[in-house]
């Protein structure tokens, strides 16, 4: 530490201040490291204190002594005036500059979001009376936003209402007037403690004081009253939102799940309906409501209705998490006289459900959407805007005429990709491998690689990509070109028994797609078509998984269902499949 | 009124009361007053009985109290609002609920935001607005700030009444200007040409052009004030294209006058297609040398959404020679793209073609973006580089030195 001249000392804390602590201590430290020469040893202590120091930003002696802070470690800063002068605090309507060190630009930003920043004032226990909170004013660093400081703090740490009411009592008193994000953020305490009446007060006073509200003050307003027996009134609100903005689909949310609280079902799919025809997404929160607030109850319009939930899944390849496929199966057993079992159930390869035997539906595209995906791939993912993004319109067609002398392919390898499994070994070989293991059955196979595997190197030896092409067909693209265009082209054209061989996810493919629909298709095609290797790189012999055969959506014959679920609430990647089923079936 | 306003506004803390310019002057003044002097007895009360117990609730009635009037008026006032005044309300809302909302919004303005297609736009748009005038503020207030200085200086200048005399009369700007122009006409005649490609006006969105044309703006600043100036080619310029109306803007009447050659044909017709070279930053072949005898093609290009391969696609289609800059081979890379503004790769270039030196050349690259330049030793780098990815991502070490070593080897990575 004493290394430092005061200057960069004052830098690095106005650094450290801007940073958040996460990830720029890395950052602190490069620069660190560059700009003084310092043996490492010193570095590594110096770092050590950075990580070990809390987020809190230290407030000076006065405020500690009146909020004995509890989450935050002490630390010393030898330069205590710099740092103040890092920290000062600005209101809107004077900007302060410290003109020392740090471009402006950055100091701006950081002193716009200064007041997030602040997380270490403690809310009191009980209320205080208005000298009281004076006092606290003054001794805070920063009176201009105090009571907003306080307030948030107040929500965090959820205190109790009657020290919110009487500091809001010490802002009208004082001031003869209390600003809107003071009583917003009043108004989101009561929404977390559930205080009725209070929401209801705040509310009256909002709509006296102002002509219209925001959405966030509504958000707040329609969670609280949804949560309560008067959760018609967040139906009343809910029209309001209507009148001045779209509304959320939060707001949806609350007052679906209010609704069916309420067992008026026919109400919450009203909303439903409503949400869907304004292109809002239902979380899947509320899907699960519907099941679970319609359980045991009769009615063929509302099985109906829940059907349809279920092919919304469908529809949108959408895979609910293991509560929510809870809820589905407690619903479909509780409906009365339907005689409805279901099973959870992990689904063998050959797609064929262990429980109730039934065969899924397999993974093949109809002959529309086939060829609707591939005139897409070749118009967005190949060409694109500019065809000599990814390839040369002479090399395109130069491939097209290859493919078309030597159709139809039954198995397409991206040599490259494929030819880096094992790294311990030569790339040649890897490849050498897999085009034997695949070979078999005399199955015919494309190799797609690049032009610099013809050059005889250390890691493509002449010789075995001699005996390879004996084996396969090969086309080797230019060096700057996307091999992985030319593998999905070549797949396609070869017609739905060809498979592929990569590792790679295509998900940059996909993201070039421009419709959710054809992305939809193409994730269905990949799971089905897609052969990748077994993760048991031990052993000689490259092993590869087929690709599966059945496909992985919410499927149904009448009277059986079959839904796909996640084991875990985060969501998956897209290519990922979920291994597990939950199977229903009606016996009659 | 608007004095007795001020009035109010000095009494009471006006960053607490919404003092919402636009409409409701008459309709805030009243109840104020009232609530002023409210507020005071109240505050007398509570002076002489401070032990009182605290009523919670008084915040309502001094809310309701005070605005019992104005309930009546909005009550009548409630009428229909064109759509525009209803976004302008809103914006007022938010910007009361501490959201990142602009104070005052022009009508242009305010229909760019009703366009935004999603509410993350409509968000950021305003979060952009409201930066905008902050920026503004400070810079306002740093001119009054100046200028007060500027004054005291000059009373107590007066008051020594000590004026210099002087028998240069100022006018270095002038002259300065007058020699940079001098400079860059040579160069319009014997210089070495330097192409910036204007035909990526359609891959980029309105505020991506205006940055576009502000980066080209400096170098165009920065090369007329070289020792050694370029030949600046404007090449497959349209007329009446959105970087000519960007560029009007920046330069006004200067514009006509720019010591710059300005083409709507492309650099191929203008020049032997042998000597062009494309600088692209995903060009597979790396710059060596800066070769005085070539042409050297910039892209004039703003990507804030990542376009890989859209200016290499073009040079590609055109059949010209490509390079980058040898970023990875001087610089020990550490974070962000390797795009540079295109500013950075004018004083780049210039650096170059004066002392040939890439050390010198690329001090220009963002220091943020790199962590030291690769003449240290390199066993020396790598030791910083482990220690700071050790810190950085912990367990991972074993995957980065994996990623150190395959970025060093000697071969470009392949897949």
């Amino acid at each position: 530490m004493a290394l430092f001249s005061q200057t960069s000392q004052q830098g690095f804390q106005a650094l450290l201040w801007k940073c958040r602590m996460f990830w720029p201590v890395s950052r602190c430290q490069q620069l660190f490291a560059v700009s003084f020469n310092i043996p490492n040893t010193e570095k590594v202590s110096y770092f050590s204190f950075m990580t070990s120091s809390s987020t809190a930003l230290p407030v000076d002696s006065k405020g500690t002594d009146v909020f004995p802070t509890k989450k935050r470690s002490e630390i010393d800063y030898e330069e205590k005036k710099g740092w103040d002068e890092e920290t000062k605090e600005i209101s809107e309507g004077k900007l302060q500059f410290s003109s020392s060190v740090g471009a402006p630009k950055k100091r701006l930003m950081s002193q716009v979001l200064s007041r997030h920043k602040f997380t270490s004032v403690q809310p009191p226990e009980k209320p205080l009376q208005p000298e009281e909170w004076n006092r606290l004013r003054e001794s805070f660093r920063s009176p201009e936003i105090f009571e907003e400081v306080m307030f948030n703090s107040m929500v965090r740490c959820n205190s109790p209402i009657d020290v919110a009411k009487s500091l809001l009592t010490h802002v009208a008193k004082s001031n003869g007037d209390i600003a809107y994000n003071l009583l917003i953020k009043y108004l989101a305490l009561c929404v977390q403690q559930g205080q009725i009446s209070e929401i209801r007060d705040v509310y009256d006073i909002m709509k006296i004081r102002f002509k219209i509200l925001e959405s966030g003050a509504y958000n707040l307003l329609i969670r609280g009253m949804s949560n309560s027996d008067q959760w018609r009134m967040a139906l009343t609100l809910l029209e309001e939102v209507k009148k001045i903005m779209i509304p959320s689909r939060t707001n949806y949310e609350s007052c679906i799940k209010a609704a069916s609280r309420h067992q008026e079902m026919n109400l919450a799919f009203e909303l439903y309906h409503e949400m869907l025809a304004k292109d809002l997404v239902p979380t899947l929160d509320v899907l699960q409501a519907f099941f679970d607030f319609s359980r045991g109850m009769k009615g063929a319009e509302l099985q109906k209705e829940l059907f349809g939930i279920l092919l919304y899944l469908r529809e949108n390849q959408i895979h609910p998490h293991k509560t929510f496929v809870r809820s589905i199966k407690l619903w479909f057993e509780s409906i009365p006289g339907g005689n409805w079992r279901g099973h959870l159930t992990s689904i063998k390869d050959s797609g064929q459900c262990p429980v109730c035997n039934h065969q899924l539906e397999d993974s093949d595209l109809s002959e529309e959407e086939y060829n609707n995906l591939r005139e897409r791939i070749i118009k967005d993912v190949i060409h694109g805007t500019d065809t000599f993004r990814k390839t040369s319109p002479q090399e395109f067609e130069a491939f097209q005429a290859f493919v078309e002398n030597r159709l139809p392919f039954d198995i397409v390898i991206d040599g490259l990709n494929v030819s880096h499994i094992k790294p311990r070994k030569m790339q040649c070989e890897n490849l050498f491998d897999a085009v034997n293991c695949l070979a078999k059955d005399n199955a015919r196979l494309l190799v797609l690689g690049r032009k610099h595997m013809l050059i005889n190197s250390s890691n493509w030896k002449r010789e075995i990509m001699k005996e390879m092409q004996n084996k396969a067909d090969f086309f080797f693209a230019e060096n700057i070109s996307e091999d992985d265009a030319f593998l999905l082209y070549a797949t396609l054209q070869s017609g739905k028994h060809c498979k592929f061989v990569t590792r790679d996810f295509l998900r940059d493919h996909k993201a070039c797609l421009s419709d959710s629909l054809t992305r939809h298709l193409f994730r269905k095609w990949q799971r089905g078509h897609q052969i990748v290797f077994s993760p048991s790189v031990e052993g000689k012999h490259i092993n590869f998984l087929p690709a599966l055969r059945y496909d992985c959506v919410v499927q149904t014959t009448g009277d059986t269902w079959h839904i796909p679920y996640k084991d875990t609430f985060e969501e998956k990647y897209s290519y990922q499949v979920p291994r597990k089923w939950l199977c229903i079936q009606q016996k009659l | 009124m608007h004095s007795a306003n001020m009035l109010l506004k000095k009494i009471l803390r006006s960053s607490v009361l919404p003092f919402a310019a636009q409409h409701g002057m008459k309709k805030d003044l009243f109840p104020l007053s009232r609530t002023l002097s409210l507020s005071l007895c109240l505050k007398q009360d509570n002076s002489c009985s401070p032990s009182e117990k605290l009523d919670l609730d008084a915040w309502k009635k001094v809310m309701k109290s005070g605005l019992q009037e104005e309930v009546n008026e909005t009550v009548s006032e409630r009428k229909e609002l064109s759509t525009l005044a209803a976004a302008r309300e809103i914006l007022e809302m938010w910007r009361l609920a501490g959201r990142s909302v602009p104070e005052n919004i022009s009508e242009e303005q305010l229909k760019t935001f009703m366009e935004c297609p999603s509410k993350s736009a409509k968000k950021k748009y305003l979060k952009y607005l409201y930066l905008k005038e902050l920026y503004k503020k400070s810079d306002k207030r740093k001119v009054d700030e100046k200028r007060e200085r500027r004054l005291e200086k000059l009373e107590q200048a007066s008051k020594t009444d000590d004026t210099r005399r002087n028998s240069f009369v100022c006018l270095w700007a002038n002259c300065m200007d007058r020699a940079y122009s001098w400079r860059v006409a040579q160069s319009m005649i014997f210089g070495q040409p330097l192409v910036f490609d204007m035909s990526y006006e359609k891959d980029m969105s309105i505020r991506e052009v205006a940055n576009t044309v502000r980066q080209i703006v400096l170098s165009e600043g920065c090369n007329r004030r070289s020792v050694d100036p370029f030949h600046i080619h404007f090449c497959n310029f349209k007329d009446d294209s959105l970087y000519h109306k960007e560029f009007i803007k920046h330069y006004r009447e200067a514009w006509g006058k720019l010591l710059i050659t300005v083409t709507d044909q492309c650099y191929t017709e203008v020049f032997p297609k042998d000597k062009l070279i494309y600088l692209t930053a995903d060009s597979p072949k790396v710059m060596k040398t800066f070769d005085h005898n070539k042409i050297y093609i910039v892209g004039s290009m703003v990507d804030r959404s990542i376009k890989t391969g859209v200016s290499l696609a073009r040079a590609k289609r055109l059949g010209l020679e490509t390079a980058a800059l040898p970023l990875e081979k001087y610089l020990l890379w550490n974070t962000g793209a390797k795009n540079l503004t295109l500013d950075q790769m004018m004083h780049i270039l210039l650096t170059l073609k004066d002392t040939g030196d890439w050390k010198a050349a690329l001090e220009f690259v963002p220091k943020r973006k790199y962590c030291g330049f690769v003449s240290k030793p390199v066993h020396e780098l790598k030791k910083t580089l482990n220690l700071i990815n050790t810190l950085k991502l912990g367990k991972r070490q074993e995957e980065v030195r994996k990623q150190f070593a395959k970025n060093y080897s000697k071969k470009l990575t392949q897949k």
